[in-house]
């Protein structure tokens, strides 16, 4: 089975434990206001490859995937190929190799998503927004379906990180922490990590060269200072919680 | 007291057998880092005093130079860095910093050298050499035309013809183990036995050799009384361990200045003193330390006085103390001690430094503590190399040491004859035009046929390029079998071969520069349309490649089959001519800092690089064209086989600490895995540098912002404000391996 791959990166490190093998998928069902790779959103493009040929790449790479390493599928959105991963981490799980998803959950949850995030060792779930509103206006889409994948997650006991990005003049405020707590509510008990990313500008180029529109131009990056801020305030509440 | 009291004995009673010493002796330590100690009041005010000096040093280039005595163990009286604080004693000439001269291996070096800092090498020294044939002179009395000519126009060069080799590690634990009068009885024994066998020309030089020997031995114990140290006896505690260890190394880089003088392996050695004395209530943990650190401190102030052309190559004043640390015993008992701790702990006590350039002599065994302690300092200090020895213990067993950057040798069994370098890149320029330089249009090697204008075929240009490489090759084992037997005869290395076996084993090390140049330039002929292009003179110095071609450096084995195939033809090429008394040809893949000499030396090449560009330091992917990620880049190097490049095969890595991952603990453990993931793949070498770009631009533009900025380059550490602008700027081209 084949899978449109958007780009890959040997020495993926902040996707998951130890050392990551990222493969980035092609396409997306959601589009971002905040997109930072607009370039995997299409859902024509990327090059098609085989499974059979990307197993046999990363497993070039078994070496230095010991303590906690493997392998992280993103994108794009990953999940819109569950079948294709589903393939890979059977055939690398052969070879002890471990699989993360790195999804915004925008596929609806069926038996193929299923047995791709069964077989996974981690899942690394986007909460985009805090409310249905949000999605709407910034996504493009609904929370319906990442909101079925995070409680399938959770009650199967899977091992899950939530991540979040935070613009400027969006959801940088406590306030807006709060609502993401509220959404998330009893869930937060089988989330082993909540994240929270900067907003950066560093993808501006790419809408350029895509003669796309890009909604955010005019918004600056989110400051280190501020990310730490909302990520201590976000860590001691959910302590409170738990 | 006893020397020897509670050592295990063994077959070292007997013979000399430092090997069995250590491995009967040694206790492996399995705990962290924990234990170590801070500088003491003294290490701080010592090392206060010698970082004025560093910094007076830096401003003028050198901090003085004696142009009236020419270096040997006994031509200067007796120095101090502070004399009422030093723990260990001993400095080149009378004053810390000062650099002799040493005309031994050329006179005309010597000269130029002190011409470049405002001195005058004096009339005394200038008429004692006036009559006297150095190795320059001798080696120039018989090189051939086709030599001059092939290191006239760069296709070899930086030969040590008119410098001293180095590369020679004396085995300076024997004088702590058994002192000097047993190790002169020793030599004593053998010239004796050479003197019944018959008379030939190889028995007579090594008998003549043996004589210049124990000589030397002599002087070394006079140096040491100098200091009011009896080292005709073996040493009794630590601190007298490390001193008389210490004299010996310090005698031989009094006797000699050649580019790289090592000092061995010697942590473990030393640990078995440190540990017996804090067994014995003689020592604590803060004097341990306070001992390494004034060992150091001596160590870091290693000086030779050398010209601007030889800085070039050999940027940024290195001395190549490179002390080897780690790896496993024959037994799987891994060889950390607590004294591996205490040398890396340095770098913390007395700041960053690039001397003595410390080598972790890497395994999948070694504890994970120790692993991770030495990643630590990687990311806090960009001053550490490692070095697999996994690949290395099966051919040298587990007590050899590093020479210079990546050369491995058995300690006191083993010397190597280095050979700089050939510029294969060149080689191929020159296979295309018919045996001229592209740059001078002089004819180097043997007329051939020059490829007409147009699209070039690889088949063709492999055929003639293998043709150049045959001839090079020849050539370049014939001028290496001259210089060396000049050297040996000439600017023998006394002192430190008395610290050999005298039947030693000899290495004779080949390089290769232009590497991944010459891979990327094949693989575009191969993959992509080359068309060459002619000037008036009808030599072939540019080309036009159209279309794409895989590119070594980023795991696709198109351009890594080349590239393997590079070495492993030359490799081939090399042993099958003569070598002088019987060395073993090794190969290395290491530039030092000369990649952008040679760079400048080279025409436009098929890869697109354009006339005078940088190479590519040593076995590294072009900069900028490893762009599938730091892990492909690593893989690429990993392919190249050790067994046909023992020489070693030097890779410089630099990640930024963003990539690596949030904060200190993660940035440890990706970083020891990463080092694992790699050797696991039987690569032999890696640099490593742990910084982003941004601050070496900073430093350059204003050097006073980080005075102490240590970064690896090739093999070694350089303080980054010590290169040349040229050399900067190549640095800051490499790739760093960040992401957005």
């Amino acid at each position: 089975m084949q899978a449109p791959i958007h780009s890959e990166e040997s020495f993926a490190t902040l996707d998951g434990t130890g050392i990551r093998y990222a493969v980035f998928l092609q396409g997306c069902p959601f589009k971002c206001a905040y997109c930072h790779n607009p370039d995997t959103q299409p859902f024509a493009g990327g090059t098609p490859v085989q499974a059979d040929d990307l197993v046999k790449k990363i497993l070039r790479y078994k070496t230095y995937f010991k303590g906690g390493g493997g392998v992280t599928f993103s994108g794009g959105e990953p999940l819109l190929h569950a079948q294709f991963i589903l393939e890979c981490e059977q055939k690398l799980a052969a070879f002890g190799i471990g699989c993360a998803l790195d999804t915004s959950g925008a596929v609806p949850l069926n038996d193929a998503v299923r047995a791709a995030v069964d077989h996974s060792e981690m899942v690394i779930l986007d909460i985009k927004m805090p409310n249905e509103e949000g999605y709407e206006k910034y996504i493009h889409g609904s929370m319906k379906n990442p909101l079925a994948l995070f409680d399938y997650c959770v009650s199967n006991g899977k091992r899950l990180w939530l991540r979040t990005v935070i613009v400027p003049g969006i959801n940088d405020r406590e306030e807006d922490v709060e609502s993401y707590l509220a959404l998330i509510g009893e869930r937060i008990k089988g989330v082993e990590k909540y994240e929270l990313l900067a907003f950066h500008t560093l993808g501006f180029s790419k809408y350029e060269k895509l003669g796309w529109e890009n909604p955010l131009k005019d918004t600056p990056a989110l400051t280190n200072e501020r990310l730490a801020a909302l990520q201590t305030y976000l860590d001691g509440r959910i302590k409170e919680i738990l | 007291m006893e020397a020897w009291r509670d050592f295990v004995k063994g077959n070292w009673n007997n013979a000399i057998d430092v090997r069995d010493f250590i491995n009967l002796n040694y206790t492996p330590y399995d705990g962290d880092a924990s234990f170590l100690s801070g500088p003491t009041e003294r290490t701080k005010t010592v090392y206060a005093h010698v970082e004025e000096l560093l910094k007076e040093e830096h401003r003028k280039g050198v901090l003085d130079v004696d142009t009236e005595h020419v270096s040997s163990i006994l031509a200067f009286p007796p120095g101090y860095v502070d004399k009422d604080r030093d723990i260990i004693v001993g400095l080149q000439t009378d004053a810390p910093l000062k650099r002799a001269v040493n005309p031994f291996a050329g006179l005309r070096m010597c000269k130029q050298a002190c011409e470049a800092y405002g001195y005058k090498l004096s009339d005394k020294v200038l008429e004692e050499f006036a009559y006297r044939t150095t190795h320059n002179d001798a080696v120039f009395h018989v090189y051939s035309k086709e030599m001059r000519t092939a290191r006239h126009t760069g296709v070899i060069t930086g030969l040590p013809d008119a410098y001293a080799r180095g590369r020679i590690i004396g085995d300076y634990r024997r004088i702590a183990l058994y002192g000097m009068d047993y190790l002169i009885s020793c030599k004593q024994a053998d010239k004796e036995a050479l003197q019944q066998k018959a008379m030939t020309e190889e028995n007579i030089r090594l008998i003549e050799e043996l004589y210049k020997q124990i000589d030397f031995m002599n002087r070394l114990k006079t140096m040491a009384s100098q200091y009011g140290y009896d080292i005709s006896r073996p040493a009794e505690t630590a601190k007298e361990a490390v001193q008389w260890l210490y004299f010996g190394y310090l005698g031989a880089v009094k006797e000699q200045n050649g580019a790289a003088n090592s000092i061995g392996r010697i942590s473990t050695f030393l640990d078995i003193y440190f540990e017996r004395d804090l067994r014995e209530g003689r020592l604590t943990e803060v004097e341990a330390q306070e001992i390494i650190d004034d060992f150091i401190i001596k160590l870091r102030l290693v000086r030779h006085l050398r010209t601007p052309e030889y800085n070039e190559v050999f940027a940024g004043d290195p001395t190549w103390v490179t002390m080897s640390e780690a790896g496993i015993a024959l037994d799987g008992r891994h060889m950390v001690t607590k004294n591996a701790y205490r040398v890396l702990n340095t770098l913390y006590n007395l700041g960053s430094s690039a001397e003595p350039n410390i080598t972790i002599l890497w395994s999948e065994n070694l504890p994970e503590t120790y692993k991770k302690f030495c990643a630590k300092v990687s990311i806090d200090t960009d001053s550490i190399q490692y070095e697999n020895d996994d690949v290395m213990r099966p051919i040298y067993d587990d007590d050899y040491a590093i020479a210079c950057c990546v050369s491995a040798m058995r300690v006191g069994k083993q010397m190597q004859y280095f050979g700089a370098r050939c510029n294969l890149a060149k080689v191929l320029l020159m296979a295309l035009n018919g045996g001229r330089d592209e740059i001078s249009g002089i004819q180097v090697g043997p007329k051939g046929k020059t490829f007409k204008e147009g699209v070039l075929k690889y088949d063709e240009v492999i055929k003639a390029f293998k043709k150049y490489c045959a001839w090079m090759a020849k050539l370049y084992v014939n001028t290496l079998n001259v210089i060396h037997y000049m050297h040996d005869k000439y600017a023998y290395e006394r002192l430190m071969m008395s610290l050999h076996d005298t039947n030693v084993e000899r290495l004779m090390a080949f390089g290769i520069s232009g590497f991944s140049v010459l891979a990327d330039s094949l693989s575009a002929i191969k993959y992509a349309t080359v068309k060459a292009v002619k000037d008036e003179r009808g030599i072939i110095t540019d080309f036009v490649t159209e279309g794409e071609f895989p590119k070594y450096g980023n795991d696709d084995d198109r351009a890594d089959d080349i590239a393997k195939a590079i070495v492993e033809y030359f490799y081939e090429q090399l042993c099958k001519h003569k070598k002088y008394r019987g060395a073993i040809t090794t190969l290395s893949i290491l530039t030092i800092t000369s990649n952008v000499m040679y760079g400048k030396k080279t025409g436009s090449t098929p890869d697109g690089r354009k006339k005078g560009e940088p190479f590519a330091p040593g076995a590294n992917p072009m900069h900028g064209r490893d762009n599938h990620g730091a892990l492909a880049s690593l893989n690429s190097v990993a392919k190249l086989r050790y067994s046909c490049c023992r020489d070693g095969i030097s890779n410089t890595f630099s990640v930024t600490p963003e990539v690596l991952g949030k904060g200190e603990e993660e940035r440890v453990t990706r970083l020891t895995h990463m080092l694992d993931g790699y050797f696991a793949q039987d690569a032999h070498h890696l640099n490593v540098n742990v910084l982003n770009r941004q601050k070496l631009i900073d430093a350059m533009n204003d050097p006073t912002l980080y005075p102490n900025l240590t970064i690896r380059v090739s093999g070694y550490a350089v303080n980054f404000n010590k290169l040349n602008r040229e050399q900067q700027q190549e640095v800051i081209n490499r790739t760093f391996h960040a992401k957005l």
